[in-house]
């Protein structure tokens, strides 16, 4: 019996090796009819990771940037040296990429094929605003889609940056919804100036600023710390963290062996709304939802910023996650078109302690213009 | 006796208990192992073998020997069929157990019949595109093809395991040797755009003048396909043709769809066009005035019939993104019996056809492909298994068995009380 399954077997297994030839008909059928460009359902397998990065083995500049918050950085495909996803929470992500393209294209046929990607119809003029890319000058081109070409549901905006070093012209683009690059183009914009090169040709390989293949974020990019004290004043006893996805700034404060977080994030026009949020928080410190009928601006106070007003919160209860008591105060700051959430919350002693600071932090705040 | 202590051996009850303990380790082993080598080379590493000499469990290389899983099953089979046997005894009343026996027999066999001769393939259609074989969406072949006739071409086909570095492949109905010099078994593919990347290109002829292939590690997870890249030279009767790459990434439908999704992202249609048609350029030599093309290419399996895709309809719940249907309308033509009609194949409801069943796998179509102008398409899984029915039988016997005998036990009883 033993002998004949392993007859079965090895007779089974044999001719897996083997050259096969035969006859087929040929294919007098047209080309194979032009694949679809996006795939609904699932999308090719392994494309990111096995696609070798464009810039091996090449000689182009090293680079480095500070990384915005909320920004993270991918694994690059085909053409690019680096790119990057922008966490849009109320709507698709925007992405954004760097490209490196031999210099001499001319530009209104580059303008042309920017259009062309959006369904605009070409233009016979190439308009652009000067901007900076590290300390070097640069273009900045501006598209925005007439029809909802995002997933069919959205209109699109790219910005395109590009400077020319040398023999080569570079490439920035960030796409996306339209509203969401709109509010994200002044980031970009400090992105860009951030940007500096290193044009040492002794540099060999890959560029050793960041792990391009490597998925989860850059090796060496700046640490968030620079960006957040761009836009507040951060106090000294706070630990500026690498915040978490859907986070732009993130806090860590301890003290007495206890400790408690600041977290800062931002949604594109009412962020779902006061008492949508309000009670997200409350559900944080296990504590019952309020509906609008209980009057709950009695829970609301008001922090004054400049150029307007926020509204505060301040809860105790236990935290959902620790089951430790836990104390939180919560900000919400409509600001341009977005609203900002701050939410400082742990220890109760640490964040009495630190409430003061944490108003004085949120009112130091120096927002980027929206639209 | 010998015979008599063999006779013992494989009728033991305590033969059974190893081997079922043999069986939770070897699941348990190969479960922790998949973690780390994937789904289908743990499959083949532990189940797929009659011994397992040596195992990698968290990095580390545990110098064990265990049965694999070829050989536990076997034993199982013939630890059931010798004790059946050596304590047959027919009686009415121990029908049920003999068609438990049977239909457990009937599980072990009908498994290894199915491991053996199984086959699972895919056939991947663009709206109005007629195909008539089926891709296997793991193995590649390298594909030399040259035509016999004006109706017919010759395919000789190398399974990517012969593509070994340092082999020299022959055969008859080659009129060349190939000398492998490189085999990846996965790879990455990157357009060499003049000054993005200017080291040598693996070789100058074909496709490797315009693109480098370069060695990625080994993807494991399901989700993930290996595409292979080789390098090898063609030697002729009169010298060496050159070296020459082929790889996965230019004549497998999906990777090709894949860089062209890029490339349209990056540079716009019109150019993402131009370089895929580089890429899926064929590659062509030469040899005593017959032209042979090679790539290679998911390995095929050609059916005596053609399917054409009709439509394929993708369906989601109103205001939402949950589909509702996969459905894709298929015009089958099979030459040799005169069919030719359409047939609907959607989830939950295959096409069997020629030993063959072909489920609803993937889709590429709707509102949104619509309105990007693109083309729908539709990706079919065919089984072939032609131990299919064994396990419905199997159980089947098992069910009856249990309810015979239980019921010879009930009434027994019954009867038993209403004497007393």
């Amino acid at each position: 019996m033993i002998a004949l399954a392993a007859a079965a077997a090895i007779a089974a297994g044999c001719g897996r090796d083997d050259v096969k030839v035969y006859q087929v008909a040929k294919d007098n059928s047209p080309a194979t009819p032009p694949a679809p460009p996006r795939e609904a359902a699932t999308p090719p397998p392994a494309m990111d990771v096995a696609a070798a990065p464009a810039q091996s083995g090449n000689a182009l500049p090293q680079f480095q940037f500070s990384l915005p918050p909320g920004w993270q950085q991918v694994p690059t495909s085909q053409m690019r040296v680096a790119s990057f996803v922008v966490t849009n929470l109320s709507g698709p992500s925007a992405d954004v990429g760097i490209i490196p393209l031999p210099a001499g294209e001319n530009e209104l046929a580059l303008v042309n094929m920017w259009r062309d990607q959006l369904q605009l119809p070409p233009t016979d003029h190439a308009d652009s605003v000067d901007i900076s890319v590290g300390s070097d000058p640069a273009k900045l081109f501006e598209f925005v889609s007439t029809a909802p070409v995002l997933d069919g549901k959205f209109l699109q905006r790219n910005l395109v940056a590009m400077q020319t070093r040398g023999s080569m012209s570079w490439f920035f683009k960030i796409t996306g919804e339209d509203a969401f690059v709109t509010s994200q183009k002044n980031i970009f914009l400090q992105f860009l100036k951030s940007f500096t090169f290193s044009d040492s040709a002794a540099a060999p390989g890959l560029l050793p600023t960041a792990d391009l293949t490597a998925p989860g974020g850059p090796a060496a990019a700046v640490p968030p710390a620079d960006m957040a004290s761009s836009i507040w004043t951060v106090p000294a006893s706070w630990q500026s963290v690498t915040p978490s996805q859907f986070l732009l700034a993130q806090f860590l404060i301890q003290g007495n062996g206890a400790k408690a977080e600041v977290n800062v994030s931002q949604l594109a026009g009412e962020g779902g709304g006061l008492l949508a949020n309000l009670n997200r928080w409350r559900r944080q410190l296990g504590l019952p939802p309020v509906d609008q009928e209980e009057n709950f601006s009695k829970m609301v106070d008001t922090l004054t910023i400049p150029g307007g007003q926020a509204q505060v919160v301040d809860f105790n209860g236990t935290d959902a996650k620790t089951g430790q008591t836990a104390r939180l105060v919560g900000v919400v700051l409509p600001q341009n078109g977005q609203t900002w959430f701050y939410k400082l919350m742990g220890d109760p002693g640490i964040v009495a302690a630190q409430k003061d600071t944490f108003l004085k932090f949120i009112q130091s705040a120096r927002y980027p213009d929206a639209h | 006796m010998p015979i008599k202590s063999l006779i013992r051996f494989f009728t033991s009850l305590r033969l059974t208990v190893v081997l079922l303990a043999f069986a939770i380790l070897l699941v348990f082993i190969g479960t922790l192992a998949q973690v780390d080598e994937g789904l289908y080379n743990a499959q083949a590493r532990y189940f797929r073998q009659w011994l397992i000499v040596g195992m990698d469990l968290f990095g580390h290389h545990v110098p064990l020997i265990l049965p694999g899983g070829y050989l536990i099953g076997t034993m199982l089979l013939v630890n059931l069929l010798a004790a059946h046997i050596y304590r047959f005894q027919f009686s009415v009343k121990k029908i049920g157990i003999q068609l438990t026996h049977s239909g457990v027999i009937l599980l072990l066999v009908g498994q290894l019949a199915t491991d053996m001769l199984a086959h699972e393939s895919q056939v991947r259609l663009a709206e109005g595109e007629t195909k008539t074989y089926a891709e296997s969406s793991q193995n590649y072949e390298l594909a030399f093809t040259s035509d016999s006739d004006a109706n017919t071409e010759q395919v000789i086909t190398l399974p990517q395991s012969l593509l070994v570095p340092g082999r020299e492949i022959q055969n008859p109905n080659l009129p060349f040797t190939l000398r492998v010099k490189n085999f990846w078994k996965n790879s990455g593919a990157a357009f060499r755009a003049p000054m993005v990347a200017n080291g040598p290109p693996l070789t100058t002829n074909g496709v490797a003048a315009n693109f480098d292939f370069q060695p990625q590690p080994e993807v494991k997870t399901m989700d993930d396909k290996n595409v292979p890249t080789a390098e090898f030279e063609i030697i002729g009767p009169n010298g060496s043709l050159g070296d020459w790459a082929v790889s996965g990434w230019t004549a497998d439908d999906a990777m090709v769809d894949g860089l062209r999704q890029d490339y349209t992202r990056e540079l716009g249609p019109d150019m993402a066009r131009q370089i895929v048609k580089d890429l899926t350029h064929p590659q062509t030599v030469s040899v005593n005035g017959k032209t042979f093309s090679f790539a290679l290419r998911p390995e095929r399996v050609y059916l005596p019939f053609s399917m054409t895709l009709l439509k394929a309809t993708h369906t989601v719940y109103q205001g939402t993104d949950i589909p509702k249907d996969f459905r894709s309308r298929v015009q089958l033509q099979n030459p040799r019996t005169g069919e030719n009609r359409a047939v609907e194949i959607y989830m939950n409801s295959p096409l069997r056809y020629s030993g063959l069943t072909f489920y609803q796998y993937q889709m590429t179509a709707g509102e949104m492909v619509e309105q990007a102008g693109a083309i729908p398409s539709s990706v079919l899984q065919v089984v072939r298994n032609p131990s299919w029915l064994t396990p419905y039988v199997g159980c089947g016997l098992v069910a009856v068995g249990l309810v015979v005998q239980f019921m010879f036990h009930l009434v027994g009883f019954i009867n038993k009380r209403k004497t007393t």
